[in-house]
């Protein structure tokens, strides 16, 4: 019995690994009779060697699918083990994870097995079992099965603090060309239902404190890059759409791994896309967090992001007449633009400047990259450029060669 | 009575936060700058020049502290503690240069200029140990025992362990656990209704290992921990691979109670 568990979980949470989103952030529970709570700031709990954080115990239901998603591991065509929890099994790992503080909760995925229906009812009734019967309060995120009916995801929404309905590819017409079951519509469709639900569960809940809460922890996607010719152009645009139209929490980019190799609809290569993977994951940090909007990033003449620097870089070497910063004067919003400065010391420059002048050693202690910013700051000690730097020059200076780019890089 | 102390004398207090106000109270009262504060504890053989003990008094420690709230925020003054709990070398005297200006100041507002060095210090001081707060309420591993409770071991940089309570009083409220700091030697146990502090004495635990005798362990345990590590394996990409990544988020001296970076004799234990 133990040996069969353990079989299924290396089969299991193997075939689930290539799903990238983990975070256990964005919801509050607790309750005093129950096991668990979930923090607003959500807690890793251990690191693969891979640098990728555990926070969820992050598996699949199944791995037998009715599909045949060209870049998928579990797709039928594939001769691979299957195999397959029961709700009770699925209910019992996840507690005894909980208790023993491994996990900050359960991330529950699955094949496509029968139907989308019965599929999305078996994940439902793991989240109704914890929440009901085991009185579970720790995080929960479920994946909507595309083409589920409305009622499942309805009933999924009041147990689950995260639902994710995955985009996989980039563009419709790809994506009905590497998986020729799906569509946009498959996809958009139970996104806006919870986008909805979750609206709707806000408002009532301003009004009733009682009111049931919905996926409170908001909803998030996936998407494959590099599987697919799209631009980054067109991702960093659907992300864009995403998190305005949708209202998403997150989209994830994940680098094609090429699991089926003999697959000829997708490309040959030789390593995941990581650097251009990371590249996204900041252009999306940009627009999250320091008020970009997708076209100023990436436009019809620069498609792509320049591999060899940041974003944050990029745009300010196209746009040098908005530069220098004067870290005394200038709006929040214009700090945050420099090059090497972060949303946290942005804060600190605005809620200091009253006490004083900002010098170059104050900027050093708070974690700013001067190598980067001081061709875009005037300060204390950079009263004024001494010279005109041109975009040019600075991108010279900057991409002195370095450690080889490319393998060891920062995913977040 | 006021006596005038050379100039470089230096104060031992007993280790305790309240031990260290009375040598704030104290250098106040005597108008000298410390040459030194340490704890009796720490290095004490080493300490050259004069010094003085200072006694624990409650009632002077109190007046430091409500004196401090009457010049910050609750919210501040509670970071003045969480620093001090890092246990850094020079945390004392730091604190006492930050002290010092903050009784000094007239503006009300001092303890908020992050351009001042001591400030911002103290407020990184802080975030040390928050950080590290934060990352054990992650790197903690119970191990179930017969009886049902459940049992973690730490050894984290900074003295967090008290600060670890609430967190895990609220995630587990019905079950009964001992989170046990190895290296400072005292624990906390919650007993389903509050946390108390307690000094293990026997020897069913392994310090070294951090792991129950076999006797006093759950039957299930060994079981979950073996499905943990499986897990930890399985859901490892290997064209992914980057451990310095991975050693960035989890430095390895946090590594020593994690079952999943430990198993002897290959990947499964």
């Amino acid at each position: 019995m133990k040996q069969k568990i353990l079989k299924k979980l290396d089969i299991l949470a193997d075939a689930a690994k290539y799903d990238v989103s983990c975070s256990s952030s964005g919801s509050s529970r607790s309750g005093k009779d129950g096991v668990g709570n979930s923090v607003k700031a959500g807690v890793c709990h251990s690191f693969t060697e891979d640098g990728r954080c555990i926070s969820l115990l992050k598996i699949l239901f199944t791995n037998h699918c009715i599909y045949d998603c060209a870049y998928c591991v579990n797709r039928s065509s594939n001769d691979i083990k299957r195999s397959g929890f029961t709700v009770e099994e699925m209910v019992d790992l996840t507690i005894n994870f909980y208790k023993r503080n491994y996990i900050e909760g359960l991330f529950l995925s699955s094949g496509v097995m029968v139907s989308p229906d019965y599929t999305m009812e078996r994940l439902t009734a793991v989240a109704r079992r914890l929440r009901q019967q085991e009185k579970f309060n720790g995080y929960i995120h479920l994946k909507a099965i595309p083409g589920a009916s409305p009622d499942l995801l309805a009933e999924a929404g009041l147990y689950a603090d995260r639902l994710s309905v995955n985009i996989e590819i980039p563009s419709e017409q790809n994506l009905k060309l590497l998986a020729p079951e799906k569509n946009f519509p498959s996809v958009y469709d139970p996104m806006n239902q919870i986008h909805q639900a979750i609206s709707i569960s806000k408002e009532e809940r301003k009004k009733y404190k009682k009111a049931p809460r919905f996926v409170p922890a908001g909803q998030s996607t996936q998407l494959i890059v590099g599987a697919s010719p799209e631009s980054d152009l067109q991702i960093l645009r659907l992300a864009s759409g995403f998190y305005k139209e949708q209202n998403l929490k997150r989209v994830y980019y994940s680098g094609f791994i090429p699991v089926n190799t003999s697959d000829k609809r997708l490309p040959a290569i030789q390593q995941p896309p990581l650097l251009r993977e990371n590249r996204l994951y900041q252009a999306d940090w940009l627009m999250r967090f320091y008020q970009f909007s997708y076209n100023e990033i990436v436009d019809e003449n620069n498609q792509n992001l320049d591999p060899g620097m940041d974003p944050k870089l990029a745009f300010a070497l196209r746009n040098p007449q908005l530069f220098p910063v004067d870290l005394d004067k200038a709006p929040y919003e214009m700090i945050l633009r420099v090059p090497g400065i972060g949303v946290r010391s942005a804060k600190i420059i605005v809620a200091n400047r009253r006490f004083g002048r900002i010098g170059l050693s104050h900027l050093k202690k708070m974690g700013v990259a001067l190598n980067r910013a001081k061709y875009f700051i005037l300060c204390r000690d950079i009263p004024s450029p001494s010279r005109v730097l041109y975009p040019e020059q600075v991108r010279r200076k900057l991409l002195k060669p370095k450690s080889p780019l490319g393998k060891q890089l920062s995913l977040f | 009575m006021t006596r005038i102390l050379s100039e470089n004398t230096g104060y031992l207090y007993d280790g305790t936060f309240d031990g260290f106000l009375c040598v704030i109270f104290k250098a106040f009262e005597y108008r000298s700058e410390p040459a030194f504060i340490l704890p009796q504890n720490r290095n004490t053989q080493m300490v050259l020049g004069d010094f003085i003990k200072v006694v624990t008094d409650p009632e002077k420690a109190k007046r430091v502290w409500h004196g401090l709230g009457n010049c910050t925020n609750q919210r501040n003054t509670r970071l003045v503690h969480v620093a001090f709990l890092s246990e850094l070398p020079e945390v004392e005297m730091l604190m006492w240069r930050y002290l010092k200006k903050v009784f000094r100041d007239k503006s009300g507002r001092f303890y908020l200029n992050m351009l001042d060095d001591d400030v911002f210090e103290l407020v990184q001081t802080a975030r040390k140990v928050k950080k590290e707060v934060h990352r054990f309420h992650g790197f903690i591993r119970f191990q179930k025992t017969a009886d049902g409770m459940y049992f973690a071991p730490i050894d984290p940089d900074h003295n967090i362990l008290r600060l670890l309570a609430p967190h895990f009083k609220s995630r587990f409220p019905r079950q009964k656990w001992v989170i046990y700091d190895t290296r400072r030697n005292y624990g906390l146990y919650y007993d389903c209704s509050m946390v108390r502090e307690i000094i293990l004495d026997d020897h069913k635990i392994n310090f070294h290992s951090g792991n129950l005798a076999k006797e006093v362990k759950d039957l299930d345990e060994d079981y979950y921990c073996s499905l943990w590590k499986h897990y930890y394996d399985a859901v490892n990409i290997l064209e992914r691979k980057n451990h310095r990544q991975m050693k960035n988020f989890m430095p390895k001296r946090y590594w020593k109670y994690l079952p999943e970076k430990n198993k002897p004799g290959g990947t499964t234990g």
